[in-house]
């Protein structure tokens, strides 16, 4: 085992053990924090893989936008200090056996599945490359959908001023 | 020469031939985490008696001028005094998150340290993204002061927090913009690649007007992401006792107060970077003479030397304007920032097209 | 909003903000004028503003006469109970006349507000602009204006 799959481990580890914190704490700020370390693990392996780009587009997204989000609601919606109620043994146990099965589901198509090395020249992984792809017309372009998830989000803008806009009283 | 290149060159070369790959690493790793913990050290004292005495004198004052000569030690007085302070934890704080929440600070600065660029050739981490991975890290620094509010369980805090969160996620829109127009110019977001686009003048010149504009958005913008005044209403006194740190104290608090000026040293050396150039010496176009005389200048003095600058002009502000209200803190990024930056974009990105800028 | 408007109200915050930083930037560089005083170490030549207020005194002139006259005014015109006015009835002529017996001061309730020194209808009592009053003993800040033994002014209603 070299030095590189010993920071792999302790990556997947920090983000396994997080992960089923989150899921089993009672506080449900400590499970948003909890979630968060799991979300800046994936990032560490994203890293760890060399895609940089993926991993700072993972930490903006998830941590600055959507964690910040999910404790903003808490915050508005909590009180400090509380705990949630106990679950009932029934429902923990159904619930373990219900992601047990996933996982199991999960790795036996990995395994089943023989992954076959492409041919297709590499892409390379710098913002250059990204971009460039993301916004070509040829093969393997990413145009299309870019558009298409930007019309997407111009949408979701404008509805979003329409609903905040405060309609003026009527002139009398 | 003398340079910090030079000596982590020999370093290497001295470590590689010594020991097999892996140690070497391991042994660089060592060296770099001390020296990034006694760079902060250093900083945070050099920081706090640069913000007293520049305090100070704005206001007609002497400022600390009893321990030591001038009065040069006293943040060391004051970091004794917090080292041997209790560090309390309120009992019905969450006691995890509340320890937690000021190394969550701390690392997050460490993190923020990796790809600046300190001198030439003279990096931790030369990434293929870095601005961009600054300005994603940095968004996590919101997490630590949002645990801290929530997790010391008290008003004051929680509504720090709270002013707090909304602020530097607004604020981060209108920094990244600001940036993004420089990154349009540079077409590269690696920090190494940025200055050396500098070679023949900085951004800041080279840019014309939106540069410039682009420029003060970014200072504007990284002094509320950081929390500081005129934007600090996170821990504004008057209103909040101390905000999200209100129940912290002794080394706990220190960390926070360390993590503040560490993040203050370190956008403002992202702002020298993109803006002024980083290491690079004052070059203007093709004068060869008057480049090679700035040349002789070691690069680390001139990116210390802008980054002090530009801190310089962070604290200038804070002693210079009142608190704004939290209406008036929105208001001046969504109505004024964000759609100045915007138009600045497409100004820079009309110019870059053009090819008008130098 | 015109945009007019808008480009204008840019343009002001700018140029005020700047005005501001002019300001700091003077005194940052001109940082020789301090309007701060190095207390323990000018002690002999402390200059006080003119309005600063320590505590309530009495003046005594060299006859140990005072100028209080036991009207009370004072102690009614005080927020929170600082002064205590004790009075007796001299004897003068054969008729009773009203003077002080005793002025208590609690230094320690007095906000400095000077309510006291402007009800005084015959300007007995002053502020002073002492201020080094700490002791180890609560009971010394209770203090007794008038000097023992002395008497009100001749023509002093």
């Amino acid at each position: 085992m070299n030095g590189s799959s010993i920071i792999f481990y302790l990556v997947a580890a920090l983000t396994l053990v997080c992960a089923v914190l989150s899921v089993s704490t009672r506080h449900i700020f400590r499970a948003a924090i909890y979630l968060l370390f799991t979300l800046i693990g994936i990032a560490g392996i994203y890293f760890w893989l060399d895609y940089q780009f993926i991993a700072a587009v993972q930490i903006v997204v998830y941590v600055g936008g959507i964690v910040v989000l999910i404790i903003f609601s808490i915050f508005l919606t909590q009180q400090a200090g509380e705990k949630l109620a106990k679950q009932k043994i029934g429902r923990k146990i159904f619930s373990a056996l219900a992601v047990f099965c996933a996982f199991a589901l999960t790795m036996l198509q990995i395994y089943q599945h023989d992954f076959v090395e492409t041919s297709a020249p590499h892409i390379g992984n710098t913002v250059k490359d990204i971009g460039g792809q993301m916004l070509s017309t040829g093969e393997n372009g990413y145009a299309l959908p870019f558009e298409v998830v930007s019309m997407l989000l111009l949408a979701a803008m404008i509805g979003c001023i329409v609903i905040a806009l405060r309609s003026k009283p009527e002139p009398k | 020469m003398w340079s910090f290149s030079n000596i982590s060159d020999n370093i290497h070369d001295w470590l590689s031939a010594n020991f097999n790959a892996t140690w070497t690493l391991i042994i660089e790793m060592v060296i770099a985490g001390t020296l990034v913990i006694g760079l902060f050290a250093m900083l945070g004292l050099i920081l706090v008696i640069m913000e007293r005495k520049v305090s100070a004198w704005m206001q007609i004052r002497l400022g600390p001028n009893r321990v030591g000569p001038k009065g040069m030690l006293q943040s060391m007085a004051d970091t004794i005094k917090l080292m041997v302070k209790e560090g309390m934890t309120p009992n019905g704080a969450d006691k995890i998150m509340f320890n937690l929440a000021p190394f969550v600070a701390m690392i997050v600065a460490m993190l923020l340290l990796a790809p600046i660029a300190f001198a030439e050739n003279f990096q931790l981490w030369d990434l293929n993204i870095g601005v961009l991975y600054i300005t994603a890290v940095s968004s996590i620094m919101v997490i630590s002061i949002l645990m801290a509010g929530w997790a010391s369980n008290n008003k004051y805090s929680l509504l720090g927090a709270m002013r707090s969160g909304a602020q530097i996620v607004s604020y981060e829109l209108s920094a990244g913009l600001s940036i993004l127009a420089i990154i349009v110019l540079t077409g590269s977001l690696q920090v190494s690649e940025i200055i050396e686009s500098q070679r023949n003048g900085w951004w800041l010149f080279k840019g014309h007007i939106p540069a410039i504009i682009a420029f003060v958005i970014f200072i504007i913008a990284v002094t509320a992401e950081t929390n500081r005044a005129p934007f600090d209403l996170a821990e504004a006194e008057s209103e909040l006792t101390a905000g999200f740190h209100t129940e912290y104290s002794g080394m706990k608090f220190a960390l926070f107060f360390l993590a503040e000026y560490v993040n203050v040293f370190i956008v403002c050396g992202l702002g020298a970077t993109i803006f002024l150039g980083g290491w690079m010496p004052l070059h203007i176009g093709n004068w060869t003479g008057f480049n090679n005389a700035m040349d002789y200048i070691p690069s680390s003095l001139w990116f210390f030397g802008k980054t002090f600058f530009l801190i310089f002009v962070i604290m200038w502000f804070r002693w210079s304007f009142p608190r704004l209200r939290i209406d008036q803190l929105l208001n001046l990024e969504w109505k004024y920032l964000l759609p100045i930056s915007m138009v600045n974009l497409l100004l820079v990105t009309l110019m870059a097209i053009m090819g008008w800028h130098f | 909003m015109s945009v007019g408007k808008y480009i204008k109200d840019v343009w002001g915050a700018v140029r005020s903000l700047g005005r501001g930083m002019k300001r700091t930037l003077y005194y940052f560089t001109h940082h020789k004028e301090i309007i701060t005083q190095q207390y323990p170490d000018n002690r002999e030549t402390l200059n006080l503003p003119e309005r600063f207020k320590g505590e309530v005194v009495m003046p005594h002139d060299e006859k140990n006469e005072h100028r209080c006259t036991g009207c009370q005014a004072c102690e009614l015109a005080c927020p929170n109970g600082t002064i205590k006015v004790v009075t007796r009835f001299d004897m003068i002529d054969g008729k009773k006349k009203k003077a002080i017996d005793k002025l208590v001061y609690h230094l320690e309730l007095c906000t400095m507000c000077n309510l006291c020194i402007e009800a005084c209808p015959s300007d007995a009592i002053k502020m002073a602009q002492t201020f080094e009053h700490s002791v180890f003993d609560r009971n010394k800040l209770t203090k007794i204006l008038n000097n023992p033994g002395s008497k009100i002014m001749d023509g002093v209603e």
